[in-house]
């Protein structure tokens, strides 16, 4: 009985270890992604200026 | 160059990894008080030791930042604070469902968890005033003395258990002269760290590649702008 | 007297050794603070009367027995100074803002150390009138003895109020030049306050049970002392890189 739910507890500490970490990868990516579209836009407003 | 370096050490983390949760799982037997919910300490204890290693790399990176002004030394002080606090929310919560077990109860304040916790918060802080000043060597300069306050918080969670009585666990690795696991339980510990060091450096140093990314597009706009 | 001997305590008089100098310094700036804040007297009245109001509604709020209020009596009061504590260091910087004082205290012979150093003076004194008063109220409203071991109790409170008032004038020196000034003061300084705030609690708690300190209890004090030297030291050698760069 105790067991079951000792064991049960373990893979929720496990779970939310990773969890937490992958949040934070998903984190970075999608600053990633922000990043490269902003830095994607900013070329082009300098292209255009650059052309006028 | 650098991908490459991000692509191998990922690789060899995962498999250290995989490796430590078959021993963890599989070959270590049952802890004699308390059952099989000790191995949590195979991440809460690696974590914490990850986490200190990263608030210490950016307090060094920050006391550089000061001494030289490079700033790629407050790059990578931003980045081991940021993965630092997302290691020590690991701590925290593998620490309460532990505790949980345990002790019964989800959190106490003795001086080990107020501790950790305040080490938390300022971290967090840190962040948030990194957020809150837009010009980067006033930046970077605060940062980096907040940097290095923080840190002796760091170091109150490290001795805690020696100073006080706490509830938490008295020392017990080799290191601190505990001598409360045999070798045979004590040596995942340490091989989990290694893959966590590892695991942090790869975000660290994506962290700082997105550092270098914003940095080119505020020179960008700069530049657009005085076009 | 020998012309040498005059010689040498004129010279004595007109060249102070370092320390007098630099203590001399410091004391200036702790000395103008005051007069000025003793003149306006607009800090410290809503300081005051926040901590007073604060201290009503608890015992509004709480209505505690008298074992209730000797457990909480520590955390009580200086979660009040704490917070009363913010008003007045949050103005320790920012009230050199305006007409640039700031910029010309910095530009002064005054050094960024005597220029910090001052500043804790003379808010430390702040906060401990604020205590003074509050604490015979606390007694009043809440039914407290609190006069046995006065000196210890003193002891606690000088050393608790100094390790606030030392970690909240760095980080007001910190944030003096933010526009989120007001909210990054307290996120910054309580945490950093905890160990210190802990201690402070944990004694006073203690001395007002009337039980002296002494064995297990005696690590809080040294982590006190410890603490405020530390921070003293690091505040002294960090101010100037933060305030000027």
């Amino acid at each position: 009985m105790v067991e079951a739910r000792n064991l049960m507890y373990m893979f929720y500490g496990f779970l939310a270890a990773w969890l937490i970490v992958i949040f934070y990868v998903v984190m970075i990516a999608m600053r990633e992604k922000r990043l490269h579209d902003e830095l994607d836009r900013v070329r082009r407003m300098v292209e255009e200026r650059e052309k006028r | 160059m650098r991908l490459k370096v991000i692509y191998a050490l990922s690789l060899i983390a995962s498999v250290l990894l995989a490796f430590n949760l078959y021993k963890v799982f599989m070959v270590l037997p049952d802890e004699v008080n308390q059952g099989a919910i000790y191995r949590i300490i195979y991440i809460h204890v690696p974590s914490a030791i990850t986490c200190f290693t990263c608030f210490f790399t950016a307090m060094v990176s920050s006391a550089l930042y000061l001494i030289r002004k490079d700033m790629r030394f407050d790059a990578v002080a931003a980045a081991s604070s940021e993965v630092g606090l997302v290691f020590a929310t690991v701590v925290l919560v593998t620490g309460s469902i532990w505790a949980r077990i345990i002790w019964g109860i989800w959190w106490t304040w003795d001086p080990r968890l107020t501790s950790m916790f305040v080490c938390w918060l300022l971290y967090a802080g840190y962040l948030m005033l990194r957020r809150a000043i837009d010009e980067p060597g006033q930046r970077a300069r605060l940062a980096a003395v907040l940097s290095i306050f923080a840190f002796t918080d760091v170091i109150i969670v490290w001795k805690s258990i020696e100073w006080w009585r706490t509830e938490h666990p008295g020392p017990v690795l080799s290191i601190r002269n505990g001598g409360g696991m045999s070798p045979g339980m004590e040596a995942p510990i340490w091989w989990n760290y290694l893959a966590l060091v590892m695991i942090a450096t790869v975000l660290i140093m994506v962290r700082m590649r997105q550092e270098d990314l914003r940095r080119e597009i505020d020179s960008l706009r700069r530049w657009a702008h005085a076009l | 007297m020998t012309p040498a001997g005059s010689i040498a305590t004129t010279a004595k008089r007109h060249n102070p050794p370092v320390v007098a100098r630099w203590a001399r310094g410091a004391l200036a700036i702790a000395v103008k603070d005051l007069r000025s804040e003793l003149r306006s007297k607009d800090t410290i009245n809503a300081s005051l009367s926040f901590a007073l109001v604060i201290l009503l509604l608890f015992s509004f709020a709480f209505d505690p027995g008298v074992d209730t209020v000797r457990e909480i009596s520590g955390g009580l009061l200086w979660l009040v100074f704490a917070f009363a504590g913010a008003l007045v260091l949050n103005r320790s910087y920012s009230r050199e803002l305006p007409n640039d004082c700031l910029d010309a205290l910095l530009s002064s012979p005054i050094s960024g150390a005597q220029l910090f150093i001052g500043k804790c003076v003379a808010n430390w004194v702040l906060l401990l009138v604020i205590e003074i008063v509050c604490i015979p109220v606390f007694g009043v409203f809440y039914n407290v003895r609190w006069t046995s071991h006065l000196g210890q109790l003193a002891l606690v409170f000088m050393l608790g109020t100094w390790a606030l008032t030392v970690i909240g004038t760095m980080f007001s020196a910190m944030t003096v030049n933010l526009r989120l000034r007001e909210i990054m003061l307290p996120i910054l300084v309580y945490p950093m306050m905890i160990p210190a705030l802990m201690g402070a609690i944990r004694l006073t708690t203690l001395l007002m049970a009337g039980t002296e300190i002494s064995g297990d209890d005696l690590i809080w004090f040294r982590l006190l002392i410890g603490f405020n030297i530390i921070f003293t030291i690091l505040g002294v050698a960090f101010v100037e890189i933060v305030l000027i760069g």
